[in-house]
């Protein structure tokens, strides 16, 4: 019994690490939509992903800043990502997510339009940021390029960073 | 290197908790020269200090507390007296030794810092009876001597007596002992270094805690050791870190030996966050109960429903207010440093002053225990300086030569209460208003309108100072403005009284802790805020006509006082739709001596808040302090009173702003006539296809209604901005003049032209018609021209789209 259970748990261990071998060269995004465009962020940036609630608007901000909200204890900011892009606010709608959002210490939910999907990505498939957005300012990691589409990465840690 | 490290640590964190003791000891040492118990508790520390710094290789520190240690003892022998220019030279070398210690601290190292010319001023008191002996020979009876210190002078060996080779020896067999304990309590350190690992890690610094060894460590904070006792909330017994194998050179009497253990701070924090989401659990917990008891009325495992909340609600209470007092420390902690003060200052400024210390025991949250030292210095000084006169200007006051320094703590409701008595010269209302003016800080008008509270609170403005002269104590115009900031930091009011000549008492009302409050919570709109209950005054209701305005602001008269008032939402930008109310509430909030009416819609009522700090991505916003999540779940923002009194300031009338705000939204250009939307209301399709051909011809955009009601849900939609309208008087549903009203209670349409259009003639129908808000009145036949140019007139039509 027990010599089974060892060769159980050995194959998995040895499958978990032929897993880690992949993720190597393969970064794990989560897409999403904005408008028109497609964008993703690192899975390991996410903390969740939650349907739209109610939040509590805070004066003196930019209205990108719709306010806080309730996350199990903490209050949150959040950042509606189209008014951040320059587009014009849209009604909430069945599809509308809040994306948490966690790089160190810093926390915020972001409002995006849809959801996409899980993306692997391999690490070669993915260029840098176009050289019109240089810098370190820019909030674009690199673009993503799949069979049809191409997909902008963004930078958490500069999306949670406040620039008011 | 870690096992010296560690050590270090240790040295580190009994050398400052001896040292916090010792200026309390020794002022009290200069009223009671002959006190032998107070000569040995200081003998001893010099004598711990020395021992360890030896040990550790800190040479300076060493050679310091070693002539420290001479001058000492021969006053413990009463070989010399204690004279304040004696004391003056032991503080003096107390202070260098407590610098060295931070020093140290801070570099591992002892070097950078000259005590010589220290070091020669306390030999020449040492030196003063003749009798010099070498630092050697001083040396060795301490160490015997601190391991019986509960009979000093009884078997002290005669020294004086030995001849040379015997003191050779008995040095030569002291120094043996010594090294042999040094070894027994390096070797007991190891060995409880090893024991360690089997004890369990530390959890938030997992591999910090495997190189920390002696198990009684655990507990303390392992970096960068403040000069205060780490995360302790009960002074210790200092001793406990010593191994008992070692010669414990400081042992003390062990009567009453505090059952207490060292507790990270950071595990407090954690524990005070959990309370405080348990108390927003209850709160909801007790909402939820409201609601089932309005439905279930009568029911009857509402009873048991409702004991369980209550159980559970009492619970926490006592739970919060329990882990409170874990946190809580005796002020007595940031007193003991004044006695010192006052006895250098009261030197410094040739005053005669005595301090009386009450309610020590008085406990405060830890965190705030911390703020309250820097503005008590201050304030302190201030009264030293500027408050007690000389000896000579009190006697021909015919006051006591010396004069007293109250300083008290005690606990009233909530709050807890320092105050700070002198019986010095008193604050002269009229001389701070004349140095005000002088300053320019307040302006004449102010000044003639100002109560004598007022005029106390004048010092703690910037730039303010009475004191002729700058001296070194105080007088810079800094220190007292920095109290008042850094006690309404903490939610705390200032509260001052004086009187000429008798004395002046300023009282620090501080809240007891800084986590969980009394608000007051107010609504505006949709939106509500939280207010600190400690701010609030009263709350009065008014009705709109009480409400004056006064050099473009508003006012309103409170009893026999005029109330400034700003409206809640002008602050915190709220949009406000609906203002339909005849009354309002105002929320009178004071801080000190100001006063400021806060306008608000609603007032919801009085509950127990937990502060959450708003995260770095959302810190330092004007006039919110935090926010709080309520019972239903939702996020109410924290006003923060401080601000807001400042921002009121810069916010003009209400009705000004909406001005403004109106200017704003109308300033979409206009770039063709198209631009220009009206809307037509009225029930005969007829006319309104009159109107319509009237207004084509110059290509505005047209929108039709068919009664007042339609317009109105048009109106309200907001997919389209009117620049006029035109309505008909008599229609189905909802006639011209209602529509009028109807639209008027909204602000953003409070300066949309509103044109009647109608058969009616008579002049009270016309007044009907202003009054409800129309500002034109065409009376129907009228000419197509006509209407075009009252129409053109009111939406500032530009002539060249024409």
């Amino acid at each position: 019994m027990s010599d089974k259970l060892k060769q159980i748990i050995n194959k998995q261990g040895s499958q978990q690490e032929s897993g880690l071998d992949q993720t190597d060269n393969i970064v794990q995004l989560v897409g999403f939509v904005i408008g028109d465009e497609e964008y993703a962020v690192p899975i390991l940036a996410i903390q969740e992903i939650i349907k739209p609630f109610e939040w509590t608007r805070v004066p003196q901000v930019p209205k990108y800043v719709l306010g806080v909200f309730n996350l199990r204890g903490a209050v949150i900011p959040l950042i509606d990502l189209r008014l951040k892009f320059g587009l014009k606010s849209k009604k909430h709608s069945e599809d509308t997510r809040f994306i948490v959002m966690r790089h160190k210490d810093d926390v915020a939910g972001f409002v995006i339009d849809r959801l996409t999907m899980a993306i692997r990505i391999k690490k070669e498939n993915i260029g840098p940021a176009p050289d019109t957005v240089n810098g370190d300012n820019t909030i674009i990691d690199g673009v993503g390029k799949q069979q049809d589409k191409i997909i902008t990465i963004l930078k958490v840690n500069k999306l949670l960073e406040r620039d008011f | 290197m870690d096992e010296f490290q560690e050590i270090l640590q240790d040295f580190l964190v009994e050398s400052f908790e001896l040292v916090e003791k010792l200026d309390e000891d020794l002022v009290e040492l200069e009223n009671n020269p002959t006190d032998l118990e107070l000569l040995n508790g200081i003998f001893r520390v010099a004598h711990t200090v020395k021992g360890a710094s030896s040990f550790l290789n800190f040479d300076v520190l060493t050679h310091l507390t070693h002539h420290m240690e001479d001058v000492l003892n021969k006053a413990r022998h009463a070989e010399i007296v204690l004279t304040p220019n004696i004391m003056d030279v032991v503080l003096e070398s107390i202070d260098l030794m407590k610098a060295l210690l931070g020093v140290i601290r801070d570099t591992s190292s002892d070097a950078g810092i000259d005590v010589s010319a220290c070091v020669t001023r306390l030999d020449m008191v040492s030196g003063g009876d003749g009798n010099v002996e070498s630092p050697v020979v001083e040396e060795a009876p301490v160490v015997e001597e601190a391991q019986e210190a509960s009979q000093p002078s009884a078997d002290e060996p005669d020294y004086e007596n030995m001849d040379d080779g015997e003191i050779e020896d008995e040095i030569e067999r002291l120094l043996q002992q010594r090294q042999a304990e040094d070894r027994a309590k390096r070797e007991a350190k190891i060995a409880a270094g090893e024991s360690v690992l089997a004890a369990p890690p530390e959890p938030d610094s997992g591999e910090e805690a495997e190189e920390k060894p002696a198990p009684k460590e655990e507990a303390k904070p392992k970096p960068a050791p403040a000069p205060t006792p780490l995360g302790t909330f009960k002074e210790e017994e200092p001793h406990e870190d010593d191994d008992p194998k070692a010669a414990a050179p400081a042992k003390r009497a062990p009567a009453a030996v505090e059952q207490t253990i060292r507790v990270d701070v950071k595990r407090l924090d954690h524990l005070m966050n959990l309370i405080g989401e348990l108390v927003l659990a209850k709160n909801r917990l007790m909402k939820i109960n409201e609601e089932v008891e309005e439905r279930y009325e009568g029911e009857e495992f509402l009873e048991e429903l409702n004991q369980v909340v209550s159980i559970v609600s009492l619970v926490t209470t006592d739970l919060q207010i329990a882990v409170m007092k874990t946190r809580m420390l005796p002020i007595g902690k940031v007193f003991n440093k004044f006695p010192r003060m006052i006895r250098d200052l009261s030197r410094e400024l040739n005053k005669k002053i005595e301090l009386v210390l009450a309610g020590e025991d008085t406990e405060l949250d830890k965190s705030i225990v911390e703020e309250i030292g820097d503005p008590l210095v201050h304030i302190i000084r201030n009264s030293c300086d500027h408050g007690v006169e000389t000896p000579a200007e009190r006697i021909a006051k015919g006051k006591d030569e010396a004069g007293t320094i109250g300083l008290k703590a005690y606990n009233e409701g909530n709050q807890i209460v320092i105050q700070i008595d002198d019986d010095g010269k008193g604050l002269d209302p009229v001389m701070l208003k004349n140095k005000s003016l002088e300053k320019g800080i307040i302006s004449e008008k102010e000044a003639d309108n100002m109560s004598d509270k007022e005029a106390f609170a004048l010092i703690f403005k910037p730039g303010f100072s009475t004191a002729a002269a700058v001296t070194s104590v105080s007088g810079r115009g800094v220190g007292m403005d920095v109290v008042k900031t850094n006690i309404e930091k903490l939610n705390g009011i200032i509260d001052i009284d004086s009187e000429v000549n008798v004395g002046t008492s300023i009282k620090l009302k501080i809240p007891l802790t800084l986590a969980i409050i009394q608000a007051l919570l107010v609504g505006v709109q949709e939106e509500y805020y939280a207010i600190p209950l400690a701010s609030v005054l009263e709350t009065v209701r008014i009705s709109k006509e009480e409400i004056y305005t006064v050099e473009g602001r508003s006012v309103m008269r409170l009893r026999d006082d005029v109330l400034s008032l700003v409206h809640i939402g002008d602050i915190f930008e709220v949009e406000r739709i609906l203002d339909a109310s005849e009354h309002a509430y105002v929320v009178v909030l004071g801080l000190g001596t100001s006063k400021l009416g806060l306008i608000v819609d609603t007032l919801v009522g009085q509950e127990e808040i937990v502060i959450k700090s708003l995260g770095d991505y959302l810190k330092g916003i004007d006039g919110i302090a935090g926010a709080t999540i309520r019972g239903d779940g939702g996020v109410t923002l924290i006003v923060d009173v401080v601000a807001l009194m400042q921002m009121a300031r810069d916010v003009k009338a209400t009705t000004m702003i909406e001005a403004s705000a109106e200017g704003a939204s109308a300033g979409v250009e206009k770039t063709k006539s198209s631009d220009y939307k009206v809307m037509i209301v009225d029930d005969s399709k007829t006319d309104r296809t009159i109107m319509r051909k009237a207004l084509e011809s110059m290509g505005l955009s047209l929108v039709e209604a068919a009664d007042g009601q339609e317009a109105l849900n048009i109106l309200k939609s907001g997919e389209h901005h009117f620049d006029a309208m035109l309505v008909d008087i008599e229609m189905p549903r909802m006639d011209g003049y209602s529509l009028a009203t109807e639209i008027k209670k909204y602000n953003k349409y409070k300066n949309l032209p509103l044109i009647a259009v109608t058969s009616r003639t008579g002049k009270s129908d016309r007044m009907r018609g202003v009054e409800s808000g129309m500002v034109e009145y065409i009376t129907k036949p009228y000419s197509a021209d006509y209407l075009a140019s009252v129409v053109q007139r009111n939406i500032n039509f530009k002539a060249e789209f024409l």
